[in-house]
């Protein structure tokens, strides 16, 4: 028996004026599990995700998180429920230093947000455990640099980082190879693997680089302009006549 | 084993006294102080004190603007209020004792609180264009008020009043350490105190976990909403704090010219100074608004003076005469060199030289 799924769409559709950019998806994401969305540009994934997360309210449809409606609930909300995102470009604070860029992650999800008489370096475990989690990224030589003076590469790795610190139950990852250099893409499949792993985690990613995904991934959601045409394991998919028409022949012969 | 992070921290820790930003500020302290001793004349106290009084007023102001990006243009509504609650308390109502004079702040904070409260929550989900045009009609709405209701308010002749006890006019301690303690020094060692209490606060405030959230919300808003973060709640904690501070520095200000009316505390000149004192001290730093407020005041005190100067220097040079009487054309000139050379404010940019000489040191 597989268990109820953490997140799942029922319906949802977006309009933007004439044009449906995603069209009645039904997508399921079982706890603890690797889903990656693919599909070619423009196949609606970002927005599909931006709906999930809270960026964008569907024209129809409804999202559930563990059972719950939680469509009308804001961004900031679905974060503090245990759904954290990174974004496709990358969007972090760039006056302020990376380890703040990632402080700011841990201290959303303690008790003193709305603290407003004590030092902020008063809590210094915050401090330290944004220290590890640029450990991980490999930019703890950088933590004091402002987010600015990372290069393209160390701003992704950066966004990866904030959301780790967030400890968000699901994750979703908008392209985080996205722009990369080659050299390190592999460190950031090597950070994923290690959080999938653990099995703590829900991770949904997009992306459509398909080889980044097939080791990585427990199963594959197929978007084609807005519709979901498959979703199944990674070797299914490779197989799957629909999905290789609309991937690659599809493509390719409309030109 | 300390992390980088943990043995940095300890050294700026160790540092604190020993750095260049504390002695200054020891300096400065010690300046406003023996103000009073170093200078005789009242002008020259009538302008440090009112430097004193709009520092803490433009530095309220950052933490709204430099702290959160938020833009008001109706900040001085909340100045208004403490000076028009000092004003009625004192002079309308005849309330004159030490109490009334604190009741008189406790009850302008609290308005001012609730007010910016109701103003934030209504406006400030929209957008930013938006607050500052409702915040901007609110003062002028409260402008209006003050000089029409001319019963509570003294129209737009006014409120003169009386303060109590060692504040009065006519109070003297006698002669003590050189300088005659009179009913001016005393309040001006009040206002500086409560300025320099208004100060660490919000020192306090800017570095405190919503301070940080404040400074994410204005680096980029959408990035903090996805962090979980309820930014237009956090801003709406900044904005009703930064006005309850401006209501105190009204009420100050009220207390040192002994008037109040509707052009000297509640007018949106008011707010265009204390928007170019922001702009000339520096956003986002706290101290910019001393060097701002000094700026400003010095020069609109002693630039008009320049042109007696020369007269007396070159008394049979019509030209230089008519040239000197132009201040207003200087003071822009001057605003414009400021503003050229120091583009993050004189604070902001000093600053930045300051950690870029000590990032090429390391």
């Amino acid at each position: 028996m597989t268990p109820s799924p953490i997140i799942e769409t029922k319906d949802l559709t977006i309009r933007f004026g004439g044009h449906v950019a995603v069209d009645h998806v039904n997508l399921q994401i079982t706890p603890f599990t690797f889903k990656s969305i693919i599909g070619p540009n423009g196949a609606g994934k970002t927005t599909l995700f931006n709906m999930i997360s809270g960026q964008y309210r569907p024209t129809e449809g409804k999202v559930f998180f563990k059972g719950k409606d939680i469509t009308p609930l804001s961004p900031a909300i679905r974060t503090q429920l245990g759904i954290g995102r990174s974004f496709q470009l990358t969007n972090v604070f760039l006056s302020l230093t990376v380890l703040e860029n990632v402080r700011l992650a841990i201290q959303s999800q303690k008790d003193i947000g709305f603290n407003f008489w004590k030092n902020y370096l008063h809590f210094s475990e915050l401090e330290d455990r944004a220290y590890e989690i640029l450990k991980m990224v490999l930019l703890d030589t950088k933590w004091n640099v402002p987010a600015s003076g990372l290069t393209h590469g160390e701003q992704r790795k950066l966004e990866i980082a904030i959301l780790i610190a967030l400890e968000t139950e699901v994750l979703l990852l908008d392209e985080p190879t996205a722009g990369m250099a080659l050299e390190e893409v592999p460190s950031i499949l090597e950070l994923l693997k290690q959080i999938k792993n653990r099995r703590d985690k829900t991770i949904l990613l997009v992306e459509h680089k398909m080889d980044v995904l097939m080791a990585l991934s427990d199963s594959i959601a197929v978007l084609h302009e807005g519709k979901l045409i498959a979703d199944d394991t990674p070797e299914t998919i490779s197989k799957n006549k629909e999905v290789q028409e609309a991937y690659f022949g599809g493509g390719r012969s409309r030109g | 084993m300390m992390n980088p992070v943990q043995r940095f921290r300890l050294g700026e820790k160790e540092a604190r006294f020993r750095s260049p930003f504390f002695f200054f500020r020891i300096l400065l302290l010690a300046f406003f102080v023996l103000t009073p001793f170093m200078f005789r004349s009242f002008e020259v106290l009538d302008v440090v004190l009112k430097i004193i009084i709009f520092s803490a007023l433009v530095a309220s102001y950052d933490v709204i603007l430099g702290y959160t990006g938020i833009v008001s243009l109706g900040h001085v509504l909340y100045f208004g209020i403490g000076s028009y609650f000092v004003g009625i308390f004192m002079g309308k109502l005849g309330w004159t004792s030490y109490g009334h004079l604190a009741l008189a702040f406790l009850i302008a904070i609290v308005i001012s609180g609730i007010l910016s409260v109701l103003i934030g929550l209504f406006s400030l989900r929209i957008r930013a264009i938006f607050f500052a045009m409702v915040t901007l009609a609110f003062m002028e709405f409260t402008f209006i008020l003050s000089s029409q209701l001319r019963s509570i308010t003294g129209g737009d002749d006014g409120i003169s009043f009386k303060l109590p006890g060692i504040l009065a006019v006519d109070f003297s301690y006698g002669k003590l350490l050189g300088i005659e303690w009179t009913g001016r020094l005393m309040s001006y060692y009040l206002i500086l105190i409560i300025s320099v209490i208004l100060f660490l606060l919000m020192l306090r405030f800017v570095h405190s976990p919503v301070g940080r959230v404040l400074q994410s919300i204005r680096d980029n808003e959408p990035r903090s909403i996805a962090l979980g973060y309820r930014t237009y709640l956090f801003q709406v904690i900044a904005s009703s704090f930064a006005s309850c501070v401006a209501a105190v520095t009204g009420g100050c200000f009220a207390i040192w010219v002994r008037y109040v009316s509707p052009d000297s505390s509640l007018s949106v000149p008011i707010m265009l100074d204390v928007l170019l004192m922001v702009i000339v001290g520096g956003m986002g730093t706290l101290y910019g608004g001393i060097f701002g407020a000094a700026f400003l005041m010095v020069t609109r005190a002693f630039l008009p003076k320049l042109q007696i100067i020369i007269a007396s220097l070159l008394p049979g040079v019509p030209f230089a005469i008519r040239l000197s009487e132009r201040w207003l054309f200087y003071f822009g000139l001057l605003f414009i060199i400021i503003v050229y050379f120091f583009p993050k404010g004189i604070v902001g940019t000093a600053q930045e030289i300051f950690s870029r000489r000590k990032n090429s040191q390391d």
